[in-house]
């Protein structure tokens, strides 16, 4: 279950997202790919009322 | 040796006709055509439909396990132990989750050495609405066209699985398409505690809703244990119809929540066109070890394991940047675009160069495809550009592993 979403950057550029969750220390890196489930999963995260944090 | 030259043979009687006797050996000669005609079905136990092709089920014998062999604690939905298999959970009790070495019962005799086990360590005895338990297993339209579903030639389906727990009770599997959001259902029994049962269970053919023929999860298969009413207060569909959440888990008297001595395994899983029984089921083809991973590996891919070896190699690495090293890995071509999957903690990954040793948190990705893309981490590095060594695990709780899971 998915416990906060932020923003990362290279070079300036959006590159993806780091993905926590509430029962482990599991952490994803996510790129903004459609195909790619866990951006999938992040886009109804957000469709449920969370928000995408931005990088520090 | 005397020859028989006829037309045709009958049975004198009936419309039973028998060949020679048990033992005997009956041969078609090379070089002869052996003509099945028609819709004409051959039965028995090398009734292989598809005799050269490889199962539909990748992992069914539930060999591989990239993530681990056990966790605990788990109330939510996720892949955990045996490679393709989902735990699907929501408000339905706390699980240990394993990948079970048999060493006795009737799947272990039918070469079944290992099972998805689902042990119960905090129940759930009063299962809300909402709550539901089960697995999953997920297929992508790429694969499943031989079903020809939503032609007019559509197959019917026929799975087979090995189950073992200590409720009785009527469990629900359900056939789900996912392109077209249509499902259909069959029941089974586990009439015995603590035994394995082999089940076949029989899904009818669909003339409406073509699978997509792409990289996307097409066909699912779905076990329900347990349920609350939001999936429990319709009837299971033995034809096909538009999901309805509410028939998922409506068979299910197995209410595996409901205790801490509760338990279910599973393994075997085998998926066949056509309609077969127990007894003209094909043998479950087991795959080498070799093979089923690299299956496996389109979904996910562990690049290195600390609770395995703590301090294993991960990549060949660079400074790209002065705070940026890149890991030299080309892994194996993916499902879609993958995630980076890593357990986090302080210095779980370690940069050894020339200069000496740098130690970091987490690992990131970067303009991927399904095939290739940067792997990088940009936790404040201070090497001198271009200055080379390798990247490794520093804890033994540390993993990285690549995910284009459905």
């Amino acid at each position: 279950m998915i416990d906060t979403v932020t923003k990362y950057y290279l070079n300036g550029q959006h590159a993806g997202y780091i993905v926590t969750h509430k029962d482990s220390n599991r952490t994803l890196s996510v790129p903004v790919a459609e195909d790619n489930t866990d951006y999938q999963e992040i886009l109804k995260w957000v469709e449920e009322g969370n928000t995408i944090e931005e990088a520090d | 040796m005397s020859t028989l030259n006829v037309d045709k043979v009958d049975p004198s009687t009936g419309t039973a006709l028998e060949i020679g006797t048990s033992g005997d050996t009956i041969t078609v000669p090379s070089g002869a055509t052996f003509v099945v005609a028609g819709t004409t079905e051959i039965t028995g136990t090398n009734n292989v439909q598809r005799p050269n092709a490889q199962p539909f089920i990748i992992n069914g014998d539930m060999v591989v396990a990239q993530r681990s062999t056990s966790v605990t604690g788990k109330t939510s939905s996720g892949f955990f132990t045996c490679d393709r298999l989902q735990f699907v959970a929501n408000d339905a009790g706390t699980w240990t989750i394993i990948q079970e070495t048999q060493t006795t019962g009737d799947a272990y005799d039918n070469g079944l050495k290992e099972a998805y086990r689902m042990d119960c360590t905090t129940a759930d005895a009063s299962v809300a609405a909402d709550s539901i338990l089960g697995l999953k297993y997920k297929m992508e339209g790429f694969n499943v066209q031989e079903f020809k579903k939503g032609t007019s030639n559509a197959e019917t389906y026929t799975l087979s699985f090995w189950v073992k727990s200590n409720v009785t009770g009527t469990g629900q599997v359900n056939m789900r398409d996912e392109t077209n959001n249509r499902m259909c259902s069959a029941t089974y029994t586990t009439d015995v505690t603590n035994t394995w049962e082999k089940k076949v269970l029989n899904f009818a053919a669909d003339t409406s809703g073509a699978s997509a023929c792409t990289n996307a999860e097409a066909l699912a298969i779905e076990w329900m244990v347990a349920a609350g009413t939001d999936y429990s207060s319709g009837t299971a569909p033995t034809a096909w119809e538009t999901i309805a959440n509410t028939d998922r888990a409506a068979a299910v008297t197995l209410a595996l929540s409901g205790s801490t001595d509760n338990d279910f395994a599973i393994t075997g899983i085998q998926l066949e066109v056509g309609t077969y029984t127990s007894t003209t089921i094909p043998p479950f083809q087991h795959e080498s070890y070799g093979n089923n991973l690299q299956r496996c590996l389109r979904y996910f891919e562990m690049m290195a394991d600390g609770r395995q070896d703590s301090d294993a190699i991960i990549a060949l690495g660079f400074v790209y940047q002065t705070n940026v090293i890149s890991l030299a890995y080309q892994w194996h071509p993916k499902r879609a675009t993958p995630s980076i999957d890593q357990s986090s903690g302080t210095d779980y990954f370690r940069y050894a160069r020339d200069g000496g040793t740098e130690d970091f948190d987490s690992i990131k990705i970067y303009i991927p495809n399904a095939n290739t893309g940067l792997i990088y981490s940009d936790d404040a590095f201070t090497g001198a550009d271009d200055e080379n060594g390798w990247v490794q695990i520093n804890n033994a709780a540390a993993y990285v592993a690549l995910s284009a899971e459905l």
